[in-house]
């Protein structure tokens, strides 16, 4: 599978460091984000929270709001569309404000817009909400209980997502294993942390919306707008600034948009709402709290045999994107170690907290920290190394998941022994001095999704070049959204390539419902795949014009013609050549416009079960971690001081960029496992939705990371390009509580791994090794 | 997460500013860094009428070493400064590398030793180590000045000595025949965390026995709190490990720690233990002040 190196040399743009388009707009503070646009006679709009759990509204009274100078509108759920809105039809769950009850803290009461931000806190302060206040549900397993409180009517025993797959005899294959382990792990509600919070600018003309906004999907926020406003999608404009981070938390609309193009509409005047950090916290829309429980069984050599998973998934006050992420828990869990016989059943349920839904590795790091626990746990039992029972059940290429994902390309087993061999794992596995420790966990995500969120027969992505009449630059329209993670430079790398021109001859048009052609935006590590399949079509359109004349224009046959670097020439006789911008020009001139188009669409895949779609993709990314931990056993404090990361995500397009979303990936992993949680108090009310108290690493406290490839090509990927910006996320939490397993003998089953856990894991292993020696 | 509107002051000299605090009591508040107060006032738990920008006193910064006194650092210091500063690397390197600990670096460039003080959080990093070192405060008033030993400093979280129209003028760590002192702050992240507990000791050493030794405790009370039960288990007597894991266990059991969202208290207590050992040891092995 893998492609000739030779060929890979014959790349003149593809391949290489060339720097972010953006990098000195961002460097310099010049890049303009949602909350810095300045529009003339614009409106500050401030959202009204609820501050309880559960509550029925009584009464809202705005009126001493509205008689506050400088206040232009005041609306709460009678002045816009009752339309629910959610992600799949039958669990639009949410309406842009309460209706009868709010159902967390935080949730949408009212809005204002006011001539500035001062006037618009003012008024929210003038509003009077009187409130029921009604018993929370905050327990995920209480929620099911018949005597609970039901948050939704159609959510029986707070219930809203109910899941059961088998695949082949998973009873059978337990009762032949040779050995068979059940534990049950939990992750926390960890969340994304984007650096910029949410926000957006609307304007109603002429019947118009257009709306800027830090999303990460135009297209779905153009749609979801459009529905609930019940306006033509043609009449909806979405489009972004600068975008300062998603992670999964800006793929749905926040509530931003809906509240100002709904105060804009009653206004008349452009209305920007910008989250505070609270309010990013609250809405939260990030990781779901997963209670995990694994049965699965081996051989005596350590061959996985079957799997039972069990999932109860807090998901908070609404549904949210947390259909798919519920799917996606257990889908992804048979993905990169090869067995036949794996059941799931899982249940999403409801609670009076922040809602969960799509966060970076979307469902599947918190399973894929089980797994990962569980297999070093059976390799154990086993007598077995942890990296030996990994390379017995390494996915190997051409093969099927269980669940009917079909994997082409899979360096897995290169990549562990590439880890085992860069992190020295052999010198150190069980060798390291009292304290430290090392620790294997690994993953594999999708390059992209194989359906998109709502049903539609349109392509995943589209691309349009647009050569200028000079010949001498060439815009790329596409709707594919640059969130900082550098699918701008790279589409341009690729438009390049395809074009046989300069990575600096292209510009870009992006993002944008109105002038960009069709793409359903970052989510899913789906763009340098799926964009970049569209990009190098047009590319290749492009090309295949510009050849066809020069062909003409050189009197040679056009399959002799090659262009390179702007260079156009009949292969073998290099003396031939004719620049491409002289052909281009000469092609507007004769022709008319010189336009590539292209499209991408993926091919059918998975099974026709129920829930088939979620994790389908053309193609899987796997990686292997090692990392490296030196413990305080007095004080339970954990250091992680190495990680190696092997990734194979096929061919690489810009190696520091790729490097960069490893490293940004492992360290999100390495919040979640050591850090982060939101946590409440005994009424729902978060106790940490803040910048200090909610802990992310920082530039201090992370490790060396070593980031490093295996040699791969994906078939199924423009020159061979899969997944890079979630991968390195699932392997993290597993390889740490892997490696402080082999520092101190502790196994935490909870995330994070804070000082305090591992200090009570000690003490209480203390006791029972006094108690044991008592008893002798 | 807008500030509140208020009247922006701006004294020239320490009397005026006193002056400007006695007249409008508890509706003015002093900026010097702001990097406690203007959260605060961001997030609506402060909403001053006035605001006593200290900026335009400069005797307030920086830090001098005066023969026969000690020490003095300007109330207007900035951690950074106190991390950097020659003299205090030279004289109480313990007290630089405690204001390393805090905050994150950024925050340290702006905010004061002054403002650490007299914001009077339990868990603030300074106090521990300059009462370890039996520091004074230097405070100004309408009707003049005095001298409070720190330890007497604060009265409760938020609550401090000073009058409605004093100031914190300067902090004097005074000369003295400690012979080594240490301050271990145990944060969740290495920047931009809180102390769960802090502890800092200092002890006076003569050959093998601790002629003095000063414990104290932050983060695990409602103020800073000197280990005296712990102290008196070495002072006066030859080191020895055995004593010293006999301090951490008194010390663990003189704290008085909360359970919050940082960590519980008996998890604090448990860390007093660790920290008094680890700080005593540090302070009679390395030796330095």
């Amino acid at each position: 599978m893998s492609e000739p190196a030779a060929k890979k040399e014959q790349y003149s743009v593809i391949g290489k460091s060339v720097p972010k388009v953006d990098a000195y707009d961002k460097a310099t503070g010049r890049a303009r984000y949602t909350g810095d646009l300045k529009v003339p006679n614009a409106l500050v709009g401030k959202i009204l929270r609820s501050p309880h759990a559960h509550a029925r509204i009584i009464s809202i009274d705005t009126s001493k709001a509205e008689q506050l100078p400088g206040v232009k509108a005041v609306i709460t759920a009678k002045d816009v569309p009752s339309v629910m809105y959610g992600i799949s039809p039958a669990r639009y769950d949410e309406n842009i404000f309460a209706v009868e009850k709010v159902l967390y803290v935080g949730d949408k009461v009212a809005a204002v817009a006011a001539v500035d931000e001062e006037t618009a806190v003012k008024a929210l302060n003038l509003i009077d909400v009187e409130y029921e206040v009604l018993p929370p549900v905050l327990d995920p397993f209480r929620a099911m209980d018949p005597d609970q409180p039901q948050l939704h009517e159609q959510y029986p025993r707070n219930i809203s997502v109910e899941i059961h797959q088998n695949f082949g005899d998973v009873d059978k294959a337990l009762a032949d294993a040779y050995h068979v382990r059940t534990d049950t792990f939990s992750g926390t509600r960890a969340a994304h942390v984007p650096m910029e919070p949410h926000a957006a600018l609307s304007k109603w003309e002429g019947g118009k919306l257009t709306i800027t906004c830090s999303t990460q999907s135009p297209h779905y926020f153009q749609y979801h707008i459009a529905r609930v406003f019940g306006l033509k999608m043609g009449d909806v404009r979405v489009l972004k600034s600068y975008v300062g981070g998603g992670f999964g938390g800006k793929l749905e609309p926040s509530g931003a948009e809906y509240v100002s193009a709904a105060l804009a509409m009653k206004t008349g005047r452009p209305v920007k709402l910008v989250f505070d950090r609270w309010e990013v916290f609250v809405h939260h829309r990030g990781r779901h709290p997963q209670h995990i429980t694994l049965t699965t069984g081996v051989t005596k050599e350590g061959k996985l045999l079957g799997c039972h998973a069990r999932f109860i998934i807090d998901g908070g006050a609404y549904t949210s994107l947390g259909i798919a992420s519920a799917y996606y828990a257990g889908a992804m869990l048979p993905l990169i170690y090869m067995f036949d016989h794996y059941r799931f059943d899982g249940f999403r349920v409801h609670t009076n907290l922040p809602s969960c839904g799509a966060q970076r590795g979307h469902g599947a790091p918190q399973p894929r920290f089980a797994f990962e626990s569980q297999l070093d746990m059976i390799a154990k039992d086993l007598g077995m190394d942890s990296i030996d029972i990994r390379l017995v059940n390494a996915r190997k290429p051409d093969t099927m998941t269980p669940n009917e994902f079909k994997v082409n390309s899979c360096a897995f087993t290169e990549a562990i022994q590439k880890a085992r061999r860069i992190s020295g794992w052999d010198e150190k596995k069980g060798k390291l001095a009292s304290g430290k420790g090392i620790g294997i966990g690994c993953g594999g995500f999708i390059s992209g999704n194989g359906y998109p969120i709502y049903r539609t027969r349109l392509p995943h992505a589209g691309a349009v070049i647009k050569v200028s009449e000079q010949g001498d630059i060439a815009t790329l329209y596409t709707g594919a959204v640059d969130i900082g993670q550098g699918s701008d430079t790279v589409l341009a790398q690729m438009a390049a390539e395809a074009m046989g021109i300069d990575f600096e001859d292209i510009k870009l048009v992006t993002a944008d419902t109105e002038t960009t052609p069709h793409d359903f935006g970052a989510y899913a590590s789906r763009q340098t795949l799926m964009s970049g399949w569209a990009v190098k079509e047009a590319g290749e359109e492009v090309r295949r014009q510009v050849l066809e004349l020069a062909a003409e224009m050189l009197e040679a046959n056009v399959e002799d013609m090659n262009v390179d670097r702007r260079v156009i020439y009949v292969k073998g006789s290099p003396e031939k050549s004719i620049p491409f911008e002289r052909v281009a020009n000469e092609f507007f001139i004769t022709r008319g416009p010189l336009v590539g188009r292209g499209k991408y669409a993926p091919p059918k895949l998975g099974g026709s079960f129920k829930g088939a779609p979620v994790g389908t993709s053309p193609a899987y990314s796997f990686a292997a971690q090692i990392s490296q931990v030196e413990t305080d056993e007095e004080t339970g404090q954990v250091m992680v001081t190495d990680v190696w990361d092997v990734h194979d995500c096929g061919q690489v397009i810009n190696p520091t960029l790729l490097h960069a979303q490893v490293e940004g990936a492992l360290f999100m992993g390495m919040g979640e496992a050591m850090y982060e949680a939101m946590v409440f108090d005994a009424n729902g009310k978060p106790l940490n939705a803040n910048l200090g108290d909610y802990r992310i690493p920082t530039a201090l406290d992370v490790p060396q990371v070593v980031s490093d490839l295996v040699d791969s090509y994906e078939p199924a990927g423009p020159w061979g390009v899969k997944e890079v910006g979630e991968g390195a996320t699932l392997p993290t939490m597993g390889s740490y509580a892997n490696a402080i397993y082999d520092a101190i003998g502790i196994r935490i089953y909870d995330m994070p791994l804070t000082p305090e856990k591992v200090w009570r894991a000690i003490e209480q292993r203390k006791r029972q090794e006094r108690e044991a020696a008592e008893k002798k | 997460m807008i500030v509140p509107e208020f009247d922006y002051l701006t004294p020239q000299t320490l009397n005026e500013a006193c002056a400007l605090l006695g007249e409008y009591g508890s509706r003015a508040k002093v900026l010097a860094g702001g990097s406690d107060l203007v959260v605060k006032m961001k997030n609506g738990l402060l909403k001053p009428d006035y605001i006593v920008s200290l900026k335009n006193l400069q005797d307030l910064k920086g830090i001098r070493y005066e023969a026969g006194t000690g020490v003095i650092i300007g109330a207007r210091t900035t951690h950074n400064r106190v991390v950097e500063n020659e003299i205090l690397r030279e004289r109480f390197p313990s007290v630089s590398a405690a204001a390393g600990t805090m905050a994150a670096y950024q925050v340290r460039n702006i905010g004061t030793i002054g403002g650490n003080l007299v914001n009077a959080v339990p868990s603030a990093d300074m106090p521990p180590i300059l009462i370890a070192l039996s520091a004074k405060a230097r405070i100004v008033g309408l009707s003049g000045e005095r001298l409070v030993d720190l330890e007497e400093f604060f009265l409760g979280p938020g609550k401090t000595v000073l009058n409605q129209d004093e100031i914190l003028a300067e902090i004097i760590i005074p000369d003295q025949a400690t012979t080594g002192s240490s301050y271990i702050k145990f944060g969740l992240r290495r920047a931009g965390s809180l102390a769960v507990a802090g502890v800092a000791s200092s002890v006076m050493m003569d050959g093998e026995m601790a002629e003095d030794v000063r414990i104290v405790l932050g983060a695990v009370a409602p103020t800073p709190l000197r280990a005296r039960e712990a102290e008196a288990v070495l002072r006066g007597k030859k080191v020895s490990q055995e004593l010293i894991e006999q301090a951490g266990k008194i010390a663990a059991a003189e704290s008085k720690p909360i359970t919050d969202i940082r960590g519980s208290a008996e998890y604090r207590r448990h860390l007093v233990d660790v920290l008094t050992r680890r700080t005593l040891k540090t302070a009679i092995e390395k030796g330095h002040v």
